[in-house]
């Protein structure tokens, strides 16, 4: 299509790429910025007017951040219900979405709703909060992961997706004496790995960054992970508060680093993995999201 | 009479042969319902039997007996939260932020889309694309922690850019009158890029011939969006709309409890910051259940009405 450009069209493509370029800065100038705020020295970060570059670099605020104990710890409990929550969830989310892509399967739309009443009408945080108590789970490790195996959204985008692979692929492998078992590990696993890495990306971010089951159900310090710590440090005013104060004070003094900015190397580390990852990730979660918006 | 008697027996035969059948189709599919077992679990015990927990609202809770033992009290708690004199209060938070957030918020992302559409720079789009999505995947802490950074009033950039003009700093997180402009901007920050996905989904279905034969009627860039663009995605825009909506009373806890400060509770104490605050952190377990009970049937009532209205509007439903 040959189509010549008016004057009305060249001033709007100027002003759509110059405000879609701003918007880019934006979003991307606030994590550069914590960036070289926690690669400076602390005290020299004091004095201000650091905005693109570190003026004394130094690596002593990370070192710092991961000679705590309790971060330390914070960060076990992090990778842990990370990975095993994580496995836990695609796993069981493919299995369910699997047997609701079958369209012959009695009943199935009467699970469905089963599941999808839950996302409009809840009990409300009280309620649910005292189940967690009476079935003991806010003294375990399995509070963050047995009350958030399944979303209904993720569900319903794998079901979507296993509903695209063709029948016939089933039937021959029937056939040929599969069990359902070895036709989803086989067939539609296999079929279906840009699902599959998106609600693994969903799934692990959310457990990667949830601090509000942390900071409100459990009590054990030691169950506590590193979002919740996180959030502890930022919010208090005092950060010595937040851990443990001696043991703080004397590596403040001998590491030259100032609390604020080992905040900001927290801030750095648990925003890193993600950074790093989701960038692969992305051409399939754009097409899961797609995937999901589509009524099935 | 007669006719009755003779038909009972065959009716049952019928209906035990259907039974029959129904059973026979059942085992056939019983390693599927084995999958789905699972999640039917899940779903009863952490939401189904958190509904049974909202009697609560009507009860006195004691840990010593649980919900089924505790004494009934009937109304007590719904009068104490009626009368709680920042009741009004709550609800107006309530429905501020959550409304400020729909009508700023919800076309935030279709804009964008829309720009996005425009580009012809491929590698340009993808890069802005990459960027934007990035924050919705980083948690509220750290957004909140990046907007406290650079608005605070000692060395952060906003004030330094203030103070470079000659202007006094402000503590933008203590004023009321910052805050819904912190929250707003901070929503739209996080999730502007990801929401747009669909919208850019929705937007590269429409068939480029259609753009093509209203450039030969000689329609221009506007006339194309009116007439082309906007009636494409519109079935997008109605279902993301009513799950919009069912969320109005829900303002977004997560956020606030960051961004909240003392001098901003008067303007930013919604329901759930309340429930959270008289629940959890008070024990107040009784009262905290009415409160978000109150929150739970708004929302029902909302989601079904809007349902409703957008069935009859633009024939697009959730169900």
């Amino acid at each position: 299509m040959v189509e010549k450009p008016s004057t009305g069209e060249k001033v709007f493509k100027i002003i759509n790429y110059t405000l879609l370029s701003l918007l880019g800065f934006i979003t991307f100038y606030p994590f550069f910025y914590i960036l070289i705020l926690s690669l400076n020295d602390g005290y020299d970060a004091l004095k201000g007017g650091l905005y693109f570059w570190p003026r004394v670099f130094t690596f002593d605020n990370y070192i710092k951040a991961f000679e705590d104990p309790l971060i330390l710890n914070a960060f076990g409990v992090t990778i842990f219900r990370t990975v095993v929550g994580t496995f836990l969830c695609v796993f069981l989310t493919a299995l369910a979405g699997y047997a609701l892509s079958r369209k012959d399967l009695p009943g199935r739309g009467i699970i469905t709703f089963f599941f999808f009443f839950t996302t409009i009408f809840t009990g409300g945080l009280i309620p649910f909060f005292i189940l967690l108590r009476s079935l003991r789970l806010t003294s375990s490790i399995w509070i963050y992961i047995l009350p958030y195996l399944y979303q209904f959204f993720n569900i319903i985008i794998m079901r979507t997706y296993f509903q695209t692979i063709p029948n016939e692929l089933r039937e021959s492998a029937t056939i040929d004496g599969c069990g359902e078992l070895k036709i989803f590990l086989k067939i539609y696993l296999p079929l279906s790995l840009p699902m599959i890495a998106t609600i693994t990306l969903f799934y692990g971010v959310g457990h990667w960054n949830d601090w509000f089951v942390g900071a409100f159900f459990v009590s054990d310090k030691k169950l506590k992970p590193a979002a919740t710590i996180l959030q502890k440090i930022l919010s208090e005013t005092n950060f010595e508060q937040a851990t443990d104060t001696n043991r703080m004070n004397y590596n403040i003094n001998r590491a030259k680093t100032t609390p604020e900015a080992l905040r900001m190397a927290f801030l750095m580390i648990i925003t890193l993995p993600i950074v790093c990852i989701y960038p692969f990730l992305q051409k399939y979660f754009v097409k899961g999201v797609m995937i999901g918006s589509i009524k099935g | 009479m007669k006719t009755m008697t003779a038909k009972i027996p065959k009716n049952k035969l019928e209906k035990r042969n259907k039974r029959k059948l129904v059973w026979k189709r059942i085992k056939k599919y019983k390693i599927l319902y084995l999958f789905l077992l699972p999640a039917i679990t899940f779903y009863f015990v952490f939401g189904y039997i958190p509904m049974y927990g909202v009697t609560l609202a009507f009860k006195d809770f004691r840990f010593d007996t649980g919900i089924l033992m505790s004494p009934w009290v009937g109304l007590k708690y719904v009068k104490k939260f009626f009368d709680y004199f920042q009741f009004e209060l709550l609800i107006r938070n309530s429905f501020v932020i959550s409304f400020l957030k729909l009508i700023i918020g919800f076309p935030a992302p279709i804009i964008l889309a829309l720009m996005l559409n425009e580009v012809r720079i491929n590698k340009f789009k993808r890069v802005i694309q990459t960027v934007t999505y990035l924050p919705y995947f980083v948690s509220w802490v750290v957004v909140a922690t990046i907007f406290s950074k650079f608005l605070s009033p000692h060395q952060g950039l906003f004030n330094d850019l203030r103070m470079a003009m000659g202007e006094e700093p402000i503590f933008f997180l203590g004023f009321a009158k910052w805050f819904y402009i912190v929250i707003i901007s901070s929503d739209i920050w996080k999730n502007i890029g990801f929401n747009s996905i669909i919208y850019l989904a929705a937007l590269s279905s429409i068939d480029p011939m259609l753009y093509e034969a209203s450039a030969i009627d000689g329609a221009g860039k506007w006339k194309r969006l009116i007439h082309i663009t906007l009636p494409a995605i519109m079935p997008t825009v109605g279902i993301l709309f009513i799950l919009s909506m069912s969320g109005l009373l829900k303002a977004g806890y997560e956020q606030i409890i960051l961004f909240q400060q003392p001098p901003t509770i008067p303007v930013s104490e919604v329901l759930e910051t309340y429930s959270v605050k008289v629940g959890l952190q008070q024990g107040q377990y009784s009262y905290a259940t009415v409160v978000g009970l109150f929150q739970s049937i708004v929302s029902l009532i909302l989601i079904v009405v809007t349902n409703k209205i957008a069935k009859k509007v633009s024939n697009t439903s959730l169900w």
